[in-house]
């Protein structure tokens, strides 16, 4: 029994000892040297959806693919969980998560965030029948918000005293509301445009008032060099115009931010 | 209802794909989990004390965790703390990670349904093949086994079925089986976004592919009807 216990004590420590080992190289080497950025997204239209022949494309998609090319790499899409999208960096399963990531506390607290480079707002959708009542921040005071689980929308409504539910990711939010089991959800405003209202699955539902400013940005692992190096991409890139075209071809140009 | 007729081929090719890995999934856990199942259950049963009891303590700590968990440990864990990503960010990777853990789950519940057929066979068969001068290795495929095999179709048909919906979980690792391609259509894919009756049409998918597998295994019973 002792042996075995000495064994296990043994056990344990050389677990330690190899968990403490951190990575020596730079996280731009680590990159380079695989030959590919592995970007972590989930599909929200018009940032990263696919087209029918099954490309990733969308304003991020877009932007991600240039940005890797500068480093002399493949960028590689790589749909996650959003809620893992932490462990999937730190697990080095992605390189990067560009998604329209709004740069919350804890996503500032966890990631080496690039600057921000697209303003967003976080809106309210209620059935579109009664949306005349709550134009106001008041007058949506006592409804029941469904609002995605650790996102921006959530913060929002915590720090406006919302009653919330918290659910998986903004398109539960959406059917929450839809299905009449919430009476108002707080979501994007970009992905709002491009969800609900007429010629979507959401016809009936539509977006009032706007609860705050926010920004978007580009999260890497923490101490990564490679969040310096986007911000330097992106200087260049507003510098010579090509972003200002990318942003007009995806019907952006009016969020996006100055560099 | 015109929409849902205009997105229905669209919807349908994802669909299927979708289901593609969540077949490839079923199968690949089924053909791993019988014969792990077996091995843990001669491990559960072994007459050698440290074996048996080291194999109930894996027993018990695959069952009395969450399937969840176990999925999350396996994917995350390589990259998180042993700083070694062996399974990549790829979708393969994601695939080979779920099988693991879907295979390991199952063979341990497997296991203790094998144990059970195989102690519902009387010990005077046992004791009668000895009289006969057989060998162990030959009473329990000559013996043993086939009557096994007959008394645990019922409640190994009970895990097959449940397995089929439970590959639904490895989408907690972003594997892309059916109902992640269904959920999808909500986010935008594929040019629909949206659109909330995906999702739950794949209620349909499992529903047929859960009536094909219980017919076969009700036929299998009837096969096995041969020994009494």
């Amino acid at each position: 029994m002792k042996k075995f216990v000495s064994k296990l004590v043994l056990f344990a420590m050389v677990l330690a000892l190899v968990c403490s080992c951190a990575y020596a190289e730079t996280d731009s080497e680590y990159v380079k040297a695989k030959g590919t950025l592995v970007v972590g997204i989930t599909v929200f239209q018009p940032m990263d959806y696919k087209n029918e022949a099954g490309e990733w494309l969308g304003f991020d998609a877009d932007l991600a693919k240039a940005f890797a090319e500068s480093l002399g790499v493949k960028a590689e899409f790589q749909e996650i969980e959003w809620n893992n999208k932490i462990l999937e960096l730190n697990g080095r399963n992605i390189d990067c998560v560009w998604n329209g990531m709004t740069l919350t506390s804890e996503v500032l607290a966890s990631m080496a965030c690039s600057k921000a480079y697209c303003n967003n707002a976080q809106v309210v959708i209620v059935p579109a029948n009664v949306a005349e009542k709550f134009q106001s921040v008041e007058s949506v005071k006592g409804l029941n918000f469904a609002v995605e689980h650790g996102s921006a929308g959530m913060e929002v409504a915590q720090a406006n005293g919302f009653k919330t539910t918290n659910v998986q990711d903004q398109a539960t939010a959406l059917m929450e509301v839809a299905s009449g089991t919430a009476d108002a959800a707080i979501i994007d405003s970009l992905m709002a445009a491009a969800m609900v209202g007429k010629g979507t699955g959401y016809e009936n539902l539509t977006y009032t008032v706007a609860l705050n400013s926010e920004e978007y940005g580009v999260g890497f692992r923490k101490d990564s060099d490679l969040a310096d190096k986007l911000n330097a991409f992106f200087d260049a890139k507003y510098n010579d115009g090509s972003i200002q075209k990318l942003a007009e071809t995806y019907k952006i140009q009016a969020a996006l931010i100055k560099q | 209802m015109e929409l849902i007729i205009k997105q229905m081929p669209v919807v349908i090719n994802a669909l299927n794909a979708g289901f593609v890995q969540t077949l490839k999934l079923f199968s690949i856990t089924l053909l791993g989990a019988f014969p792990l199942g077996l091995l843990i259950a001669f491990g559960s049963i072994s007459k050698i004390t440290p074996i048996s009891v080291i194999t109930r303590l894996f027993i018990w700590i695959i069952r009395g965790t969450p399937l969840m968990i176990q999925l999350l440990i396996v994917y995350y864990f390589p990259g998180l703390v042993l700083h070694n990503p062996i399974w990549g960010g790829g979708e393969s990777g994601r695939f080979t990670a779920a099988a693991i853990a879907f295979v390991v789950n199952y063979a341990c519940y497997f296991s203790e349904i094998y144990r059970g057929g195989i102690l519902s066979v009387p010990v005077g068969q046992q004791e009668a093949g000895l009289v006969l001068g057989m060998t162990k290795r030959q009473i329990f495929f000559h013996v043993t086994l086939l009557q096994m095999i007959k008394r645990i179709v019922p409640p190994i048909s009970n895990e097959i079925i449940t397995l089929v919906k439970d590959t639904a979980l490895a989408r907690i690792i972003a594997l892309q089986e059916i109902i992640w391609a269904g959920q999808a259509f909500m986010k935008g894919s594929h040019g629909i976004s949206g659109a909330i009756w995906p999702l739950f049409f794949t209620a349909f998918y499992y529903l047929i592919f859960n009536g094909i597998v219980t017919l076969a295994l009700t036929k299998l019973e009837d096969k096995m009807n041969y020994f009494r």
